[in-house]
């Protein structure tokens, strides 16, 4: 009974999940009116809901709630910087800092308790009202430190630019990095009305992240095709998407890379994605969040990592129009000098203007680059 | 005085919902014009009444204060526009001028009495602080100035700072007018007691004299409100704490000075937001910055800057010896938009992300995404890490880069109080402000006031006001006697 309610059960994709429900408003606090348009195609598994959209049917007393936080600040503390040395993973301030959000996820009233926590409210027998009950919130904090279950996952969303995105297991946690892709989409289109108004590609869409924030940025004029191999990807982009109210703009596909985007060729106005780029070698050796826990299709890039940028290059001297343009992510510096290599001495015929990025940690991030 | 009487006489005035409402409402330009048109009201109706009863004052008298309110309506609109400012020297009808009345040094009798000179003096008390706080003179002449440079032709070809100077001359205006507005509606009162009085009629008498003794009120009010007069009193602001040397000790003193302040603007009713913070290695904070979102919000708080030091026995000390910690306070104004001082260049910012090592991207998973700005030019940074977003945090930290950029703009046109434009790198560790005692007696007392209280809790707990208005009244009263 635990997790009946962070889990719905669906036979079908989308059936059970948009039948009218208790839930039915909660999944769309942004945009509720499309929800019916769905049809159900074929099997998927499970879809969680966002522990910040879920009911506060669950109440605790303020004691009980400052006990578990008490336990869960000290498992944190005890911590220390131990993840960091073993896989450079998060040590235990970060980890009170995700404590944190994780109770102003559950609790329903979070302007009850402005500063720290709990500290505000003076009444130990106070109820509060939660979206989880407090045995479900100790076995989340366990996952979260003895399974290293990446805290996006146990709060079932993840803040990225100004979208908060829902995600799942299944589905790779959007990065930071990524959110720079968007900044050169809005840079490129702020002086360019044409490529605002034309039909955009985030191949690999994942969460559906970096195609809502372009979707955002084109505004009413262009529009977006979001693709991607994995089942749980789509429908969770779906979600996202639908939360935004983008339904209209973003069309989301189930397909390898170009795939699914036949008879665009020479069409697209841009082409953005953030494909695995993770050499095989290197998997074992990642960080225990990500490799326990993301799926490996969105990481793995091959033998070098390459496999996945090296065709996209290729898709996008075919699909983007004259003057269209593209960005991806990469591995880091070698990749990004490989790819520009690989661009000058393959694709020179068709695409120009290559230059390298680097994300705000310094490090050489993206290619960017135009169709002649 | 001792601090029972001084406790117990600031917790009246906070107690007083009219003076929190009055504090609130003053600058808030919705209320402004409500507020105006009050006192344009009490203007207007008093040049009305004041010339009726001078060329007409036999009719006048006899119809009483209905006839006057009529009337006054009428001759609203003819008088509405010169009236406003006019700097004429007010007087009564047989020649009394506020400067009189104060030179005259009529005993100030409890409220409660019903002789009027003595509520007359006590109003004029009132102006006479009220125009010191907005140090009238200064503030005359600067809007003698403006007006000189809203005249001139060529004012609009810099949209910019004629939106500033419009501004401030429609601010400093407005306070003109209130003062005067409140000189003249002294004066009528006195004028319709002394009527009342000759004409034998008590019931106007005591009409007038209630009337009179309410403005005592209004005027006590106007008091306070005048302390948070400054251009950019009623923003909200930022909050900066940094721990002074002497390691945990001092790191724990500043959490607890942030504290206080978050517990006072919570109480305040105002918006916190902690934008950045460096925790100690095992108590407390190194720096921390806090955004205080409400009206007043720097017109109080730059009342803290400086340095705050603590004595107690320390809870780190295991052999309980007393110790001696410090902690610098910062207060950085957040202009609205539009009247920021500064552009800023895209090509001059460097943006930082604390990097954890590692090759980052899809290798790493992270909710860590703390954003530095550095502004190429003058070096100044700031950081927020507090927002679940990159994008959010890096919004954040460009907002108080803005605010910083504002600040050093502001204090090199100097336009604010020197002291209160200093940031956090310029507030040397001898300025100390306020000391609070723990141990071996409980006091906290503010050094530059002597204001203080034996109850260092509650203090801690963000019972500040006292210390803040202190501070306030005592800094504008010695800025206009040093004028
Ligand atoms: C690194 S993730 C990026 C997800 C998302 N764009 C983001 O930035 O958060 C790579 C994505 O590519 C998808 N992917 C892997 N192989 C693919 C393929 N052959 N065709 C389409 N998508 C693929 C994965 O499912 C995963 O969602």
């Amino acid at each position: 009974m635990k997790l009946a309610l962070s889990t719905v059960y669906c036979p079908h994709r989308f059936s059970n999940l948009f039948r009218p429900s208790v839930f039915t408003a909660l999944w769309s606090p942004i945009c509720s009116s499309e929800l019916s348009s769905y049809s159900p195609t074929y099997v998927k598994p499970q879809f969680h809901v966002p522990l910040f959209l879920r009911p506060p049917i669950y109440s605790a007393k303020l004691c009980d709630l400052r006990k578990w936080r008490d336990w869960a600040e000290g498992v944190a503390s005890s911590i220390g910087s131990s993840f960091v040395q073993s896989d450079n993973g998060p040590d235990s301030s970060i980890l009170c800092r995700e404590l944190k959000w994780l109770i102003e996820d559950v609790v329903e009233d979070h302007s009850q308790f402005p500063q720290t926590g709990l500290e505000n409210g003076d009444d130990d027998d106070m109820r509060v009202k939660m979206r989880a009950n407090l045995e479900e919130l100790y076995g989340l904090w366990k996952q979260r430190i003895t399974e290293r279950r990446p805290f996006q996952y146990i709060v079932g969303c993840e803040h990225w630019r100004d979208l908060v995105l829902s995600v799942q297991e299944g589905v790779l946690i959007p990065r930071p990095e990524t959110e720079l892709i968007v900044d050169f989409v809005c840079d490129v289109v702020s002086n360019n009305e044409d490529l605002k108004r034309g039909m955009w590609a985030d191949l690999g869409t994942g969460s559906g992240a970096i195609a809502i924030g372009i979707g955002r940025v084109l505004e009413n004029a262009g529009r977006v095709i979001a693709t991607d191999l994995s089942p749980v990807a789509v429908s969770v982009a779906g979600y996202n998407v639908q939360r935004y109210c983008l339904k209209e703009k973003i069309e989301i596909k189930e397909g390898s890379w170009f795939e699914p985007l036949k008879d665009m060729e020479g069409r697209l106005a841009g082409l953005v994605s953030n494909p695995p780029y993770i050499p095989s070698k290197d998997i074992s050796g990642l960080q225990a969040e990500v490799g326990r826990h993301e799926p490996r299709v969105a990481l793995d890039g091959g033998i070098d990592g390459m496999d996945a940028l090296f065709h996209l290059c290729d898709g996008a001297a075919l699909f983007l129009k004259p003057g269209g343009f593209f960005a991806f992510e990469t591995n880091g510096e070698q990749q990004c000098r490989t790819l520009v290599e690989y661009m000058e001495n393959n694709r020179g015929g068709s695409l120009h203007n290559f230059e390298i990025r680097s994300d705000f940690a310094g490090i050489q991030r993206f290619v960017i680059g135009f169709h002649k | 005085m001792s601090i029972f009487l001084r406790r117990s006489l600031r917790s009246r005035l906070l107690s007083s919902n009219n003076f929190k409402l009055f504090l609130t409402n003053y600058f808030d330009s919705s209320q402004t014009i409500n507020h105006r048109r009050h006192f344009s009201d009490n203007l207007f109706h008093s040049v009305c009444f004041r010339s009726t009863s001078l060329l007409t004052e036999n009719r006048c008298y006899g119809y009483g204060y209905s006839h006057r309110q009529h009337h006054q309506s009428t001759c609203r609109r003819f008088f509405a526009s010169e009236a406003a400012a006019t700097a004429a020297q007010r007087s009564t009808s047989d020649g009394l001028t506020v400067e009189g009345i104060l030179a005259n040094n009529w005993n100030i009798l409890d409220d409660n009495e019903s002789d009027w000179k003595s509520h007359a003096s006590a109003v004029a008390q009132s102006i006479h602080l009220i125009k010191r706080r907005l140090q009238w003179k200064k503030l005359k002449v600067r809007l003698d100035m403006l007006s000189v440079q809203l005249n001139k032709a060529d004012l609009w070809d810099d949209p910019v700072h004629a939106g500033n100077i419009s501004r401030e001359h429609g601010t400093l205006m407005g306070k003109v007018k209130e003062v005067n507005a409140l000189e003249q509606e002294l004066l009528e009162h006195i004028d319709m007691i002394k009527l009342a009085r000759d004409e034998n009629d008590s019931e106007l008498e005591s009409e007038s004299l209630k009337a009179l003794r309410d403005m005592r009120k209004n005027a006590k009010e106007k008091e306070l409100e005048a302390l948070l007069a400054g251009e950019q009193d009623s923003c909200s602001c930022f909050i900066e704490v940094q721990a002074g040397a002497g390691g945990t000790e001092s790191m724990d003193w500043a959490a607890m000075v942030m504290q206080m302040y978050k517990s006072w603007a919570h109480r305040r009713g105002y918006n916190v937001t902690v934008i950045d913070e460096m925790p100690g290695e095992i108590a407390g904070i190194k720096r921390a910055t806090i955004k205080v979102d409400g009206e007043f919000a720097f017109g109080y708080a730059k009342a803290e800057v400086g340095v705050h030091r603590l004595v107690r026995i320390s809870p780190f000390d295991s052999n309980k010896r007393r110790h001696t910690s410090f902690a610098a306070v910062a207060v950085i104004p957040i202009l609205g938009d539009g009247s920021s001082r500064v552009q800023i260049n895209e090509s001059d910012l460097r943006i930082e992300r604390f990097r954890s090592g590692g090759p980052g991207g899809q290798h790493a998973n992270t909710t860590e995404s703390a954003i530095r700005i550095i502004h190429i030019p003058t070096g100044i940074t700031a950081t927020c890490q507090n927002e679940r977003s990159q994008h959010q945090n890096k919004a954040s930290a460009m907002a108080v880069l803005k605010s910083r950029l504002d600040q050093l703009e502001m204090a090199r046109q100097a336009q604010l109080n020197s002291q209160h434009t200093q940031s956090l790198t310029d507030i040397t560790w001898g300025s100390q402000i306020r000391s609070y005692v723990l141990h071996p007696y409980r006091m906290v007392k503010d050094l530059r006031t002597n204001y203080e209280v034996s109850d260092p809790d509650s203090v801690l707990e963000g019972d500040i006001d006292g210390f803040i208005l202190s501070y306030l009244s005592a800094t504008l009263d010695k800025e206009d006697s040093d004028a």
